[in-house]
């Protein structure tokens, strides 16, 4: 395996009494693309979190060698700022201000640039929500729900931008992802996490071929289908 | 969850209820009649301050005009007694003129998101001292109302004798036992099915109002009830002293409630005595102090703020729960 | 005629000091959700230090620099003990500023004792209009209208300004990205305290000093913070000049104790008016 850049071991966070995550392990390496599926309730944005440092595991390791950034579920902008403004302050930790070079990644922001946030459209947000997350050029990105409410279209340019973002700057992403089809499309590697555990790992194309998975989250067992060539593919 | 919910309503053991219900019924005819009369307001400030930690620990909101309810029981009270009610429902009255008022203001203050409340209350206050300081030709304005009867009839026995049941040491009896109504009445609320609810206010909003437990509504109702309780220790209040000015129901006055509540721990009814006890002892200890030869003219003042500002600072820095749950939880982790 | 000209003009004074003592509950409101009760409190310590300064021999400018930078100060401290511990719910938060605010009265007492003090502002008189007037006056409206140029600056222009923009704006995604948001609520406290420092050097030349009138600028800022919701610093000015014109045109008209009334019957009207468009809203 390639050099990790994110190693979390043992990881462990309570809110209060109950256990939101327990014992979890996972490793993200340098360039990769790796995706966390499971359903609602299963501790994904508590892990993301954990690994953003904005919550304090109860016990466990979180190494990381490089800079995470998160890019969170709704995207959280600062909604009354202008896009520019936004994109700036993340880059609050970094020394270099100047969205220059996300504005090359994502042309569409420079257009966007002096509106304000809050009145643009959801894809847009979402790209908004990218492109500041990028301000602090991270080694990681941790994309929570890229495609929640949005449409297909726009899901789809999305996720052609998080390929080139990975192929031109190699930043690896912890994409976060409801839609597993989507997330195995993308991430050739991913973890599925149930009731705060991981549960499975393994390439994509094994998870997506597994039957508990296919049960689970693509919409019921291997279809029956009529034809049935060697239709591996996750496509739809 | 519920479990936690239920132990910050654990009540002390009955025993432990019995021993201070008895000795604070053996206690006053031991005091001489200034202590008295520190007691009879003790047990007010036990009714005031069980309805205001309420509000703050069921429905998350500070009122700092809790000594105008109290005013405003207390003039009701004397008013109407003065005017001829009879006294036991002029007493009556006085928390329902409260209650009314603080639904007028709850109405709309509690509609909105955030400590508006606080600032609503403080002006209140304000207003309320103004009106009652400016409105002589009712209230007696500064100078003040004058001639409330006494509460108790007096008994005239044969021709001479007379029997004044008004005496301090029977007030001390009746606070006792407005005292003790308020709390029994307030735990079974807090246990209701309407007080579970509350107290789901209290630990989240937004939780709360998913769960469908009207927010408003039930903060107006502890709003309320505070107000109400206040407005009865008032009317107690007036027939004890028989006579009031708005100079006895000064900011500080509402200060000294939430000093009380926030000691004793949020939402605690026995808290609420507690924080009581303590401060009515700390002030009896810091006027003697402060009457110390030597000391400085301003020396009560500045005692009676240093230690009003600290208990608040740092009771809520290292003891947020309030004094009763921290003993609680330290007394069954010594057992267990 | 030259009566209501010279009643504007007082309340125009006054109510520029009530904005800006407005100004910094705004300010902290926005980034830490807390009603600093603290907030008159800072003028007063600001008024009794320009007070002892001046009686030391310190010239004008100097004194009240001083004062200001005092009030800062107390700012930033009122901030770190009420906000500074992690997880110190807001409740609290707000009652360790009322808690703070009662030792502010204890320190002030014991410096300066329980009885009004006076101390001097800009001395002499100006004319306006067939009206002579205090310059202080002048002074007031000079200094609020650089203070809020001076802000608008900042919160607009400057990067560090749009930090507490974006604080206020979503707390959680100012987290994320790398912002300590309470050392932010922290510096908005201290900003908070130069505002209230500023509005007592200003004003209380104008007033006698005792250190329990904090309580009438505090409401009085408080009344002009929600005509804009304690978010918006421009309506939190607009709301400090209609109480101080209204204040002072009640004073000149009817009863000077009916002055009081007015930011008191303010608040909760506005209160109610906020209520019922909430109420529409929902």
């Amino acid at each position: 395996m390639a050099e990790a850049l994110l190693e979390v071991r043992g990881l462990t966070v309570r809110y209060g009494a109950a256990v939101a995550l327990a014992d979890v392990s996972l490793q993200v390496a340098r360039g990769e693309m790796v995706a966390l599926v499971g359903p609602n309730g299963a501790g994904k944005t508590t892990l993301l979190n954990a690994i953003s440092g904005v919550i304090r595991p109860a016990a466990g390791r979180i190494q990381l060698s490089g800079r995470v950034t998160q890019v969170p579920e709704g995207r959280q902008l600062f909604a009354d700022m202008s896009v520019e403004d936004n994109l700036r302050i993340g880059a609050w930790s970094v020394r270099q201000r100047d969205p220059a070079a996300v504005y090359e990644l994502l042309p569409r922001l420079r257009e966007l640039r002096g509106r304000i946030a809050g009145t643009l459209s959801g894809g847009e947000q979402q790209m908004v929500a990218v492109g500041r997350a990028l301000m602090s050029t991270p080694d990681l990105l941790a994309i929570d729900e890229l495609s929640l409410g949005l449409a297909p279209l726009v899901v789809d340019s999305l996720a052609q931008y998080l390929r080139s973002l990975n192929r031109e700057r190699a930043t690896a992403i912890l994409l976060v992802e409801q839609n597993v089809r989507l997330a195995l499309e993308l991430c050739p590697r991913a973890y599925v996490l149930e009731a705060g555990q991981i549960v499975l790992s393994g390439s994509a194309e094994e998870l997506a071929s597994s039957a508990a998975v296919q049960a689970a989250y693509l919409g019921g067992a291997p279809e029956p289908v009529p034809v049935a060539s060697g239709g591996e593919d996750a496509e739809a | 969850m519920t479990t936690v919910l239920r132990s910050r309503f654990l009540r002390p053991s009955s025993v432990l209820i019995a021993g201070v219900a008895l000795a604070s019924l053996l206690l006053p005819p031991l005091l001489d009649s200034g202590k008295q009369t520190v007691f009879v307001l003790f047990t007010l400030y036990v009714v005031v301050t069980v309805g205001l930690s309420l509000l703050m620990g069921l429905a998350g909101q500070i009122s700092l005009g809790q000594a105008a309810f109290y005013a405003l029981g207390a003039y009701t009270a004397g008013l109407l007694a003065k005017h001829g009610l009879p006294q036991l429902l002029a007493l009556a009255a006085a928390p329902v003129g409260s209650a009314v008022v603080a639904t007028l203001i709850g109405v709309p203050v509690l509609r909105l998101r955030g400590h508006y409340l606080a600032f609503a209350t403080l002006a209140f206050q304000l207003i309320v001292l103004t009106i009652l300081a400016e409105a002589r030709g009712i209230t007696g304005g500064d100078i003040g109302l004058g001639g409330i009867p006494p509460l108790l009839p007096v008994l005239n026995q044969g021709q001479d004798s007379e029997l004044d049941l008004n005496s301090p040491l029977v007030y001390c009896y009746v606070g006792w036992l407005v005292a003790a109504l308020v709390i029994v009445l307030t735990r079974n609320l807090v246990r209701s099915r309407p007080g579970r609810g509350l107290r789901a206010l209290a630990t989240s909003e937004i939780g709360a109002a998913a769960s469908g437990v009207a927010v408003g509504a039930d903060k107006l109702k502890v709003f309320t009830i505070s107000a109400a309780y206040a407005g009865l220790a008032g009317g107690v209040y007036a027939f004890f002293l028989e006579y009031l000015s708005p100079g006895s129901f000064p900011i500080l006055l509402s200060i000294q409630f939430i000093v009380m509540a926030t000691l004793g721990g949020l939402g605690e009814v026995w808290g609420a005595v507690l924080g009581a006890a303590v401060i009515v002892l700390l002030v009896q200890v810091l006027q003697a102090a402060a009457s110390q030869p030597g000391l400085p003219r301003q020396a009560p003042a500045i005692l009676s703020y240093a230690a009003y500002g600290g208990v608040m600072v740092l009771v809520m820095l290292f003891l947020p729960a309030g004094l009763l749950p921290t003993l609680r939880q330290r007394l069954s982790r010594g057992r267990g | 005629m030259s009566a209501l000209l010279q009643y504007l003009i007082s309340g125009i004074a006054t109510g520029c000091a009530f904005a800006l003592v407005a100004t910094g509950f705004v300010t902290i409101h926005r980034v830490t959700g807390v009603v600093n009760f603290a907030q008159g409190g800072f003028a007063i310590l600001a008024g009794y230090v320009t007070f002892s300064a001046l009686r030391a021999g310190l010239p004008h400018g100097v004194s009240e620099l001083l004062a200001v930078l005092l009030a800062t100060a107390a700012g930033g401290v009122v901030g770190v003990i009420s906000i500074g511990r992690r997880g110190t719910p807001l409740l609290a938060s707000l009652i360790i500023t009322i808690g703070l605010g009662f030792l502010f009265y204890a320190v002030e007492v014991a410096i300066w004792g329980d009885q009004p003090l006076q101390f001097e502002g800009v001395p002499g008189v100006f004319s306006l209009a067939g009206l002579t007037l205090q310059r202080q006056y002048l002074l007031i409206v000079a200094g609020a209208v650089v203070s809020f140029a001076a802000l608008l600056l900042f919160f607009n222009r400057t990067y560090l300004g749009k930090i507490f923009t974006a604080c206020a704006s979503n707390a959680y995604a100012a987290r994320l990205a790398g912002i300590n948001v309470t050392r932010v609520g922290i510096a908005a406290f201290a900003v908070g305290g130069l505002l209230g420092g500023l509005a007592g050097v200003l004003l209380l030349p104008l007033r006698s000093l005792t250190f329990d009138s904090d309580v009438d600028l505090a409401v009085n800022g408080f009344a002009a913070a929600i005509f804009g919701g304690l978010q918006r610093p421009g309506a939190a000015l607009v709301g400090g000049l209609v109480i101080g014109v209204a204040e002072a045109l009640v004073a000149g008209y009817s009863h000077a104790s009916y002055q009081k009334g007015v930011s008191l019957v303010l608040i909760v009207g506005i209160l109610v008016w906020q209520a019922s468009r909430r109420a529409q809203a929902d």
